[in-house]
């Protein structure tokens, strides 16, 4: 085995436990529920623009991290900057 | 080992486990319930609950003048729409507010903000107690508008409401009416109560009793908005993906296209329902179990009649403290929210994800409606610092959804979290023991 083999595992007692306490809380308390108005709304959309002009402005090589850094496609309630007439 | 003493902290409210984030589907459960001992799991995949059809009533006498014999006992027939005259039986039915005002048409034409007269603007000096003469035997008769729109003359019993728009707040533009009775309600909370017995608080569980269960009539604005919105920021792409490093120590690495994205879209909402009692529509679970009751949306908003007081025999209400302007930042946070929704699938070839760094919206018109919405609610108030915290069980007075807050048996919750961590945690010293 190597230096760190299955160390890791060690961590499976305090993670499950963490786990599973808050999993039981959000079950009793469901602090985590709210309205889910982006889908539960009738929403009428246009189809959607854009997507013509998508320009390959980087690449990347050797990166280790599965995901785009700060992936928020399906955060929709996370804001990101706000754009407004006044400032663009 | 999992030796801690308390229990870990809270997320943040803007946090994952927070009404901001985006909720799980129903029935989904971060954890397998086949992993967990037997009677945690029976409790998590117990059934959840049914409509339950139970013909009970108990409404007290309504008001206003039947359109056929002109008597004022007048009550809401539970179930329907419908008023109906306990002397003559004479039934008839709310005019829906949808057809009668136009609410739902031409939502894309919208220019500006469009305001029905009951959503108008609350004013700032307008009491909250208001009198009425009785007609029958000439007493004063006094409504208070906070928690009640009827109220009894204690001489004569007639029964009074206010069906006036006064320039208070306190009259919507229109009410749905409760359809799920009482001994529904019961029912539906029990259930949900049942589910959550193991890890409840003990004084929960002693001083439950479904049957105080109340039917408020909550304040929203139900909104209609026609809106135009920008998303801007980065897409990624994976190009290559391999292993560098020998037998134990691999590594994945991958390679990616980056590409700079933009997109937009035009859409329009139909009745959006926001919160429109400033209490209420504070969803911090840090300090209040507000989300519980915004869980419960949406309503079929659709059916709303033209305000009637007798809808709201044997009721309490809320009263409306939040006008349009108040709510605006809201709706316009929620309908970014609906934008970057309607966007996803267009990035989707981007599969290591998008980072939208900038967005902008444009609100070209809206309507606001201001409706009243039927809540059953059982309230817990589970003693601590800072006041402790008031716990619902909400269930929807029209579809019987139901959500509730449970107080937790702390010292319990947390003991059956170490016994399983124990328990992983010996399986894993005893893989590490057999493999070294
Ligand atoms: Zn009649
Ligand atoms: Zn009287």
């Amino acid at each position: 085995m190597s230096d760190d083999g299955g160390l890791w595992l060690l961590a499976a007692g305090p993670v499950g436990a963490t786990a599973l306490y808050w999993a039981l809380y959000r079950y009793y308390r469901n602090t985590d529920k709210s309205h889910g108005f982006e889908h539960e709304t009738k929403v009428e959309a246009k189809p959607v623009t854009g997507a013509e002009s998508d320009t390959k402005v980087d690449t990347i090589e050797g990166t280790q991290q599965t995901r785009i850094d700060g992936d928020n496609v399906g955060a929709y309630r996370a804001r990101v900057q706000r754009i407004t007439d006044e400032s663009s | 080992m999992s030796d801690f003493k308390t229990p870990p902290p809270l997320p943040p409210v803007t946090g994952p486990g927070s009404p901001q984030d985006v909720p799980p589907l129903p029935g989904s459960l971060p954890i397998d319930p086949a992993t967990l001992p037997d009677a945690i799991r029976e409790e998590l995949e117990a059934p959840d609950p049914v409509a339950i059809d139970t013909a009970a009533a108990e409404l007290s006498d309504g008001l206003n003048r039947c359109p056929k014999c002109g008597s004022t006992d007048i009550r809401h027939k539970l179930g329907t729409d419908l008023l109906v005259c306990l002397y003559c039986r004479n039934e008839w039915d709310g005019a829906r507010v949808e057809e009668l005002f136009g609410f739902g048409e031409g939502i894309d034409q919208l220019k500006g903000t469009v305001i029905a007269s009951g959503a108008r603007d609350i004013a700032a000096d307008a009491a909250v107690l208001m009198t009425f003469k009785c007609t029958g035997c000439g007493a004063e008769v006094t409504v208070n508008t906070e928690s009640a729109m009827t109220a009894r003359c204690h001489w004569c019993r007639h029964v009074f409401g206010v069906n006036e728009q006064v320039a208070n707040g306190a009259v919507p533009d229109a009410v749905l009416p409760f359809h799920i009775k009482k001994d529904d309600a019961v029912a539906r909370i029990r259930q949900f109560v049942d589910k959550r017995r193991l890890f409840a608080l003990k004084e929960f569980k002693e001083q439950f009793t479904p049957e105080n269960v109340v039917g408020v009539y909550l304040p929203y604005m139900i909104v209609d908005g026609n809106a135009s919105a920008d998303v801007a920021g980065k897409g990624e792409i994976k190009t290559r993906e391999y292993t560098r490093g020998t037998d134990n120590n691999k590594k994945t690495y991958y390679d990616a296209d980056v590409y700079q994205l933009q997109r937009h879209v035009d859409f329009t909402v139909d009745d959006l329902p926001l919160e429109s009692s400033t209490e209420r529509g504070n969803l911090d679970v840090r300090v209040n179990t507000n989300n519980i009751i915004n869980t419960i949306l949406p309503f079929d908003t659709k059916n709303a009649v033209k305000w009637n007081a007798s809808y709201l025999s044997g009721f309490t209400s809320e009263k409306r403290n939040s006008n349009v302007e108040h709510l605006h930042p809201r709706l316009e946070d929620q309908l970014l929210s609906i934008a970057r929704a309607q966007v996803q699938a267009s990035v989707r070839r981007y599969d290591r994800g998008v980072r939208w760094e900038q967005e902008k919206l444009d609100v070209h018109g809206t309507r606001w409606v201001s409706m009243y919405l039927p809540v059953w609610l059982y309230s817990y108030h589970q003693p601590g610092a800072k006041g402790g915290m008031l716990h619902y069980i909400a269930v929807n007075g029209r579809t019987g959804e139901t959500m509730g807050s449970v107080p937790v048996q702390q010292w319990k919750l947390l003991l059956a979290a170490l016994t399983v961590g124990t328990i992983l945690e010996t399986i894993a010293i005893a893989i590490l023991a057999g493999s070294s």
